[in-house]
């Protein structure tokens, strides 16, 4: 597939984001952090209205049959507008994995509530730092789960998880409803991520693969998801160059605007490279799914992806002086949704060890 | 295959074919002006086959291709070390603005075909000891002298200026007006009366720049390529010749294969250095880096080939790929150890960490230096504001020194 975008693309792109900030505002965003189990519903509702949810799902499936390019370009305008819900990523990834996965019933039971976005999807593969456990601390017998889901992005309002679970013999990923399961929420400094801790303990739960198989689907998963997070990440940086840049032409000191002195310009140059690099290679990484190297294209997007949304966020905070650190101005969104991106989905130091692994030829 | 895919094929193939004779092989252990002989005769053959002025007019000996045509071969070029750089400056800038500039149109071809067939060669004039970057703050002048112009003054980095015929040169003809009125374009004969070409050693040892003195040295009128006083909107049409050349994410060092086949060689506390997270982080953050670079690389091209203009992230590459070259490099010393002291002055930037280490200081400065190229995307492309500039709309000679 090309990296240029078609007319339908670039269509796709201006559209999500004229709707994006006609209808998300910080104003709407900051009591969001202080309220633990809440998130912006009006971003999800447009994102339910305008089909984005379906984007990337097979039309046999109740989806629009179109694909990670899509979809990023709806994230990484749900990036500059700071999303209101880890949905758009979660309930696509758990979708995959049914697609890509599944028996015709378990398609059946869920693809078309959660392309319609009726359902939410979450997706538990961690245990805290490590991102793909070789023995997760959820284990698998007998059709049952046991033991705790830590930190599951978009788990308290989640349907149905997908789990990597340590089974009898060998890691599994297993499908699991959620309507009968406890969560906790994870007080959070972003918490509209709705971040839960699931007690999976005698939940039923159905395979989706076993052993290596298990691992790799999971891995597959997770850069499909990395890809979109990629974008978000991308947006979210984007914006803030722009809003540093903004700042730097109004602000004045010294007799001049503050975007004069080579300290302040440089660095808002310096964070064009990295928008610019994350974006190409967010581009680069959608376009090649499918492909024999998506995995490495993924990580890369994904790692500079995150660079570039830290950087901005520190930076453009530094650029605004005192005004920057008001909960007000609410720079702080970025900078919370800055990390908690950098973690959904594997750190970059996860990622830049399954980099490193193809580059040097020692891929699993 | 696509048409370009098809040209790419068969210029691939002549290259590989021309490889044997004037590869990197070839020119091992050649001296200077043994291998600058190999390069004229390179040049010629790559003329007679036609991919000599690849994308330049026919009537100037071209093959009136495209820009993407020539990209694609230069692309391909790259790969195989051809004494080619001896024309890149050559016929990259001073040689396609005399096409565009130059008045005497029979003279004009001329030295356009023996450009092209590598058997004069070019330089470019711009530099000075006053200052790189503040192009239009130059000294060299040139003064009215009966039907023509009496050039003194001095040049600086003018790279090949030592094997050059003719070069073309920017001077004040006029220091009573703001520093970019009073400039001229000229073209100059490097072998005339007057013109003294010094070479200049670099750090890493090759002499390939030089200072440029001229003593009185006189020029008729016809040797004008731009109005008097409009020197400087030509100098810039030279700079902007060439702005999608084709680029290299490795920024002219060493490609990332090279470091992690040394991180899988050595060890590091008795392990492989591969298994090392240091070691292992720089090398992902190489790969996302060049990879963004190359993926902005293939957009700008299929841009062009869909007949549009290639965004302003094309600039990055300079910036970004030669600062990280210059620090990997330093690793991949720090990566021998002892066994990193090792240094041969001959060795090649693209394959030799020591080498591409010591020029890479070069690279961050000359063809615009970091400082400038951030100053650059500040504000041409993000429109912030330019610096405190006390030398702007004041007469050249009232300047504050």
């Amino acid at each position: 597939m090309t990296i240029l975008y078609d007319e339908g693309q670039q269509a796709i792109a201006t559209e999500s984001r004229r709707v994006l900030e006609a209808r998300v505002s910080k104003d709407a965003l900051l009591p969001l952090l202080e309220a633990t189990g809440e998130y912006h519903r009006p971003f999800w509702d447009t994102a339910k209205e305008q089909g984005w949810t379906a984007l990337a799902l097979p039309e046999s499936e109740g989806g629009l049959g179109l694909g990670l390019v899509e979809l990023g370009l709806i994230a990484h305008q749900a990036g500059r507008s700071i999303s209101g819900a880890p949905f758009l990523t979660s309930s696509f990834g758990a979708a995959k994995a049914i697609e890509l996965f599944g028996s015709d019933v378990q398609k059946a039971r869920w693809l078309p509530g959660l392309a319609s976005g009726e359902l939410i999807g979450a997706i538990a593969f961690s245990a805290g730092p490590d991102v793909l456990p070789g023995r997760p601390d959820v284990t698998f017998a007998s059709d049952r789960l046991d033991g705790t889901a830590r930190g599951v992005s978009g788990g308290l309002a989640a349907d149905v998880a997908i789990v990597l679970a340590n089974g009898p013999d060998a890691p599994v990923l297993a499908l699991v409803e959620l309507a009968g399961v406890q969560r906790s929420a994870v007080a959070s400094f972003d918490n509209s991520r709705l971040i839960a801790d699931l007690d999976l303990s005698g939940a039923p739960a159905e395979t989706l693969a076993v052993g290596d198989a298990a691992r790799d689907a999971a891995l597959h998963i997770l850069a499909l998801q990395a890809v979109v997070t990629a974008h978000e990440q991308t947006g979210g940086a984007e914006v803030l160059m722009e809003i540093a840049r903004d700042y730097a032409l109004t602000r004045r000191a010294f007799g001049q605007p503050i975007g004069a002195f080579q300290s302040v310009k440089h660095r808002i140059a310096e964070l064009y490279g990295l928008v610019e690099l994350a974006r190409a290679n967010c581009v680069h990484a959608a376009a090649c799914e499918g492909a024999a190297d998506f995995i490495t294209a993924a990580a890369a997007a994904r790692l500079s992806a995150t660079e570039a949304y830290d950087t901005a966020a520190r930076d453009c905070i530094q650029i605004h002086g005192g005004i920057g650190v008001t909960w007000e101005i609410g720079l702080h969104l970025h900078m919370r949704r800055a990390r908690s991106l950098a973690i959904e989905q594997g750190s970059s130091l996860f990622w830049e060890d399954v980099l490193v692994d193809r580059l040097a030829g020692e891929a699993a | 295959m696509s048409d370009l895919e098809a040209y790419r094929a068969k210029a691939a193939a002549w290259l590989a074919s021309m490889a044997p004779t004037f590869g990197r092989d070839a020119r091992k252990g050649l001296s200077e002006a043994d291998d600058l002989a190999l390069g004229r005769r390179y040049q010629k053959a790559k003329f007679d086959a036609g991919y000599a002025g690849i994308n330049w007019p026919v009537e100037y000996g071209g093959q009136g291709l495209g820009h993407l045509e020539k990209v694609t071969f230069d692309a391909e070029e790259m790969k195989h070390g051809f004494p080619s750089f001896y024309f890149g400056i050559s016929l990259g800038m001073p040689v396609p603005v005399l096409m565009q500039f130059g008045s005497d149109k029979e003279f004009v071809k001329e030295r356009v075909l023996k450009a092209l067939q590598g058997e004069e060669i070019w330089c470019q004039l711009f530099s000075e000891p006053s200052g790189g970057s503040d192009l239009a703050g130059l000294r060299t002048k040139a003064e009215p002298d009966g039907n023509g112009w009496k050039i003194n003054g001095q040049k600086v980095w003018t790279s090949w200026a030592h094997y050059s015929d003719y070069g073309v040169i920017v001077v004040r003809t006029d220091p009573n007006v703001p520093k970019h009125k009073g400039l001229t374009y000229f073209w100059v004969d490097m072998k005339a009366p007057g013109v003294t070409v010094r070479p200049i050693k670099l750090a890493g040892g090759d002499s390939h720049v030089n200072e440029v003195f001229f003593d009185d040295v006189k020029i008729t009128d016809d040797h004008r390529m731009s109005p008097v006083g409009g020197g400087f909107a030509v100098a810039i049409a030279t700079l902007m010749i060439e702005r999608y050349v084709a680029t290299d994410s490795a920024g002219f060092g060493p490609h990332l294969d090279l470091f992690v086949e040394l991180a899988k060689e050595v060890q590091l506390n008795g392990r492989p250095a591969i298994e090392d997270g240091r070691i292992r982080q720089q090398i992902a953050r190489n790969h996302a880096m060049r990879s963004g670079l190359d993926s902005i690389n293939v957009r700008a091209r299929l841009m062009m080939q869909a007949g549009m203009i290639p965004g302003p992230e094309g600039s990055l590459n300079k910036l970004v790929a030669v600062r990280s070259r210059q620090k990997l490099s330093e690793l991949a010393i720090d990566l021998q150890g002892s066994d990193g002291f090792l240094f041969d002055e001959h060795a090649s930037q693209k394959e030799d960490w020591a080498s591409s280490w010591i020029n890479a200081p070069t690279g961050r400065i000359a063809g615009g230096s970091d400082e400038t190229l951030l100053n650059t995307i500040a504000e041409k492309v993000l429109g912030l504001p330019q610096d405190h500039r006390p030398d702007k709309g004041i007469p050249f000679n009232q300047i504050p020194a």
